[in-house]
């Protein structure tokens, strides 16, 4: 059977979550290997804005892509990309700050994981959330975190669907925590009651909590010169804060 | 013979000392006045002039001298066992009471001083606590290395596990560990007005660039949004004088 988007829906409501395959996507692991197709997501230093991709892949095939909300939740949910647009969306400009130092900015639109905690109904006990990607790639996040304000599930990057190389069609905009914690082709979100380790925490010298610490920051847009900044969320002088209109 | 071996002898206790990183921080001897009482984990420190701020940072006082009326400052950053005593529902993993409270916005960690009797430290009560009255740069005077290079993230600790490190007054994490909220609004010279007023300052924690951490200077003054919480910032407490019975 051709497996699909509307397949998966109807999968889902037929026999549950334990049967599905719809984010189980293979992805050829190219993390040691080089030679890679060219169309593959990668990183490449755009100067406007770097892309960063753990594990090279081809991108997201709409009509092989559904996400997955489950782990602790009362309702658990199968959902397509139409219908993330049914949430009510909210859009910010914010800086993806990379840990390794450079920092760009765009304008993200989405809609704000409340809206999944409302529909699915986590247990008292779900404290954390733990999410997996399209490419292999996996975070952790505390709840709390997740319900911030300036925190987006992103479907569009300065006014247009989110391309391939920002994590089409959904991925994680939380401001203040360093761009490796901000998953991208997200297809599964899972409630839990216990904090899991991300992808950087078990391959790499970077923290699961990975809060934005006080230091340098070279933004791109700022030919990469060293501005300091204080922690959290990056604001440079010349940037506009969300109070400020 | 007996001169080889004294000299075998002066040799390698000079090694033995060069090897030992802990080195002891001088203290500077305090006289309490009779009729001033320092409860447990607190500190007295003196009235008197102390050198505030460096000419290298122009945000700063640039070296000038202040005074301070005397006053009480908490020996320890607070800790969460301590924290939960006034916040019957703040939740923590008990291994680890002694660690300092982090995530803690301007209003509660002020609330929290209140409630022991005191006030958050102004940030010249924070710096002459941290470098005493001779200029110094770092609380423990000499510079190294921070011993923690190679991890992006932040790694607290037990607020008294390095006497290494204490200042002059005998004050623990002054350089490391969270950073601590002070009672002053951050400002300096050319500010932009839209500023004014915004931010509080906050002291003594880690800098960090990609991998790299570095201890920052007992003057540097770093900034944060007071609804801010992080888990990296965290505060002490002190007192004036005259409200001790």
């Amino acid at each position: 059977m051709k497996f699909n988007r509307r397949n998966f829906l109807k999968a889902f409501s037929a026999l549950g979550l334990a049967l599905l395959p719809g984010n189980g996507y293979a992805v050829p692991d190219y993390r040691n290997d080089k030679n890679f197709p060219k169309e593959y997501v990668q990183n490449r230093d755009i100067p406007e804005f770097h892309i960063r991709s753990a594990n090279p892949f081809l991108g997201v095939d709409i009509d092989n892509w559904g996400l997955v909300v489950g782990g602790k939740v009362k309702n658990k949910l199968a959902l397509g990309y139409e219908d993330l647009f049914g949430f009510k969306t909210h859009s910010q400009i914010s800086r993806l700050k990379c840990v390794e130092c450079w920092s760009a900015k765009a304008k993200w639109g989405g809609f704000r994981f409340e809206e999944l905690v409302e529909r699915a109904e986590p247990h008292p006990s779900a404290k954390y959330v733990h999410l997996k990607s399209a490419d292999s790639y996996y975070e952790s996040y505390l709840l709390e975190e997740l319900l911030r304000p300036r925190v987006l599930l992103v479907l569009s990057m300065n006014g247009a669907p989110l391309s391939k190389d920002h994590g089409y069609p959904l991925r994680l905009i939380a401001p203040f925590k360093y761009g490796y914690k901000n998953i991208k082709y997200i297809t599964q979100i899972d409630f839990a009651d216990s904090q899991g380790r991300n992808y950087w925490s078990n391959h790499g010298p970077y923290s699961v909590d990975g809060t934005i610490q006080p230091g340098i920051d070279h933004p791109l847009d700022y030919h990469k010169k060293p501005l300091p900044i204080n922690g959290g969320e990056v604001f440079h002088p010349f940037d506009k804060r969300p109070d400020q209109g | 013979m007996r001169l080889f071996l004294f000299a075998a002898i002066v040799i390698l206790c000079c090694i033995t000392l060069a090897c030992d990183s802990k080195e002891e921080v001088e203290q500077l001897k305090v006289v309490v006045p009779s009729g001033v009482a320092v409860p447990e984990d607190m500190v007295y420190i003196p009235a008197g002039d102390f050198i505030m701020g460096d000419p290298s940072d122009p945000k700063t006082l640039q070296g000038k001298t202040i005074h301070t009326e005397a006053f009480l400052i908490d020996r320890y950053e607070t800790r969460r066992g301590k924290y939960a005593s006034f916040k019957s529902d703040y939740s923590f993993d008990p291994s680890k009471k002694n660690f300092p409270v982090a995530n803690i916005d301007y209003a509660s960690a002020e609330a929290y001083c209140r409630f022991k009797g005191g006030r958050l430290p102004t940030e010249a009560e924070w710096e002459k606590s941290a470098r005493g009255i001779d200029d110094r740069k770092w609380p423990w005077r000499n510079f190294y290395q921070h011993p923690n290079n190679g991890f992006s993230g932040f790694l607290p600790e037990p607020v008294d596990k390095r006497p290494e490190w204490i200042s002059p007054y005998g004050i623990y994490g002054m350089g490391h560990n969270v950073w601590e909220w002070t009672s002053d609004d951050y400002s300096y010279p050319g500010q932009a007005p839209a500023e004014l007023g915004k931010f509080k300052v906050i002291r003594g924690g880690l800098t960090q660039t990609h991998t790299t951490i570095k201890f920052t200077p007992v003057f540097f003054r770093n900034w944060m949004e007071p609804t801010a919480s992080y888990p990296f910032l965290g505060f002490r407490c002190a007192r004036s004088i005259k409200s001790v019975d």
